[in-house]
């Protein structure tokens, strides 16, 4: 036994993921969503802090993917979707006339449920952005790029006797850090994950999780998710959707053990339906 | 045991487990300096006991806190289930040892406008012997050893048996001079007092037993103490 008892309790580093006085990176305010006569979205309006994970939860069909996709313009890709309301990302109108929506995705970044590398080497599908953005003036420098990306995503001492294999010759969940080190290449802020251990075994989820852990001391990473457990593990701050409608949001210690929302509590409890 | 791969998840694990390892350093000193004081007089001591008291309950409060967001936001399953639930009922044995001890502060405060009296020194060997209990079962605790823990749950039957010796020698005192019955009387709560520490650490005793092989521990303790 040690000579005396410590003056202070101990702390952890996931005590520094509190979001009280954290910048905001996007600011959304009464934002509607139809895709045709349908309405999808009805006034969200909610801050999403800096340096922080955010899960947006809620049952099928409830917007929360939709709003994800407002964050990187995706929603423009669709026909009859129409985005109404203001979104701010870093106090900047993201849907003003003079925003680029390609060079909004490279600061915005998305990875999906399903692994999608490019049908290219590991390097290349690192590589791609770097080299249509022009961010790489010699071979040497994208090679570093390269690397750096790798490493960030946790693959590289992984991948690195075999950069030249292709993309898609890697498991579930090397394909998912593959894809997280494409995203995190070009430099982007924000990170945007639609449910991306949705297809992964329990380790590789946790690989993953281990690395959102990691990416969010630099980048601001919001995560759609069915899995309530995971938004509990993985977020500092989480948002309750249902029926198109913002119910609830707060820390995510807060939204687990104390929401403040009957219709959260019972999702959250499997009371629903 | 390999870490979690979510490393945090295995820092927290850490930090509840050192929480309650600091908590029973605090329960420790508390007893050690409480008995101090019995037996050399001192009463700022004492009040230094009393005054520290309210820092035990804060850490048993804490170690709550963190169980609650372990259960909400982990999950915990099979070992890490029984780390999370046992920190948190430990630390509810070490809150009451810390309020034991402040009882024995308080009493020595009034013992010390009597006259000075012998058996405080029976008193004194007594809360030796549960402060080793404590600080062994503590130990047991760091450690994850379950015969260490084992030790100290049998051996309980020895601060029992110093209780009884105590009792009767107390009641001797009594009778043969009235004029110190007051203080014998303080001397019997205090030694009550180590009695109920020697038992909650036996109960440690028993949480430390599940935590480690996730079952109770089967047989009855052996009692000593006359009374119950």
């Amino acid at each position: 036994m040690s000579t005396g008892p410590a003056m202070t309790a101990p702390t952890v580093k996931a005590q520094a993921g509190s979001i009280v006085g954290a910048p905001i990176k996007i600011s959304a305010r009464d934002v509607n969503v139809h895709y045709g006569d349908k309405q999808a979205l009805f006034d969200v309006s909610m801050d999403i802090p800096d340096r922080a994970v955010t899960a947006f939860i809620g049952p099928s069909g409830c917007g929360k993917t939709t709003f994800l996709r407002c964050f990187n313009r995706m929603n423009d890709l669709i026909d009859n979707c129409r985005v109404s309301g203001s979104l701010q990302i870093e106090g900047k109108d993201a849907y003003a006339k003079n925003v680029d929506p390609v060079v909004l995705r490279t600061r915005v970044g998305m990875v999906f449920q399903k692994p999608n590398p490019f049908p290219k080497s590991i390097y290349d599908n690192v590589a791609y952005g770097p080299r249509i953005h022009g961010m790489a003036k010699s071979k040497s420098q994208m090679d570093g790029i390269v690397e750096q990306s790798l490493r960030r995503a946790g693959l590289w001492d992984e991948v690195k006797d075999r950069l030249a294999q292709p993309g898609t010759s890697l498991s579930g969940g090397q394909q998912q850090r593959l894809v997280i080190a494409r995203t995190v290449a070009v430099n982007p802020d924000i990170i945007l994950m639609d449910e991306p251990c949705s297809a992964l075994d329990p380790i590789a989820t946790a690989k993953i999780e281990e690395l959102i852990d990691e990416l969010r001391d630099k980048y601001c990473i919001v995560i759609v998710t069915h899995s309530m457990a995971q938004a509990a593990r993985v977020s500092q701050k989480t948002a309750f959707f249902h029926l198109g409608k913002l119910v609830e949001t707060g820390a995510t210690e807060e939204i687990f053990t104390n929401p403040r929302d009957s219709r959260t509590q019972d999702y959250i409890t499997g009371r629903f339906g | 045991m390999a870490e979690h791969t979510v490393k945090a998840f295995s820092e927290e694990l850490d930090a509840i487990t050192q929480e309650v390892a600091r908590m029973g350093g605090l329960a420790e000193t508390a007893i050690a300096d409480a008995l101090a004081a019995v037996a050399r007089r001192d009463t700022e001591l004492a009040q230094i006991v009393i005054q520290r008291d309210p820092k035990i309950d804060a850490a048993q409060r804490e170690i709550e806190k963190r169980a609650i967001k372990l259960f909400a936001l982990r999950q915990p399953m099979a070992s890490d289930l029984r780390v999370v639930l046992t920190a948190w009922r430990i630390a509810g044995e070490l809150e009451r040892v810390g309020d034991l001890a402040k009882n024995i502060a308080k009493r020595a405060l009034i013992l010390n406008q009597d006259e000075p009296i012998q058996l405080t020194r029976s008193v004194e060997r007594m809360g030796k012997i549960a402060g080793a209990h404590l600080k062994q079962v503590l130990d047991a605790y760091a450690n994850r050893d379950v015969q260490a823990a084992i030790n100290v749950w049998n051996a309980d039957d020895n601060i029992d048996a110093h209780y009884n010796s105590l009792f009767r020698e107390l009641l001797t005192y009594m009778i043969e001079d009235p004029r110190m019955i007051s203080s014998c009387a303080h001397l019997l709560f205090i030694a009550k007092n180590l009695e109920r520490i020697g038992d909650h650490g036996t109960n440690i005793a028993e949480y430390i037993h599940f935590l480690v092989t996730g079952e109770e521990i089967a047989t009855q303790r052996p009692r000593a103490d006359a009374a119950e």
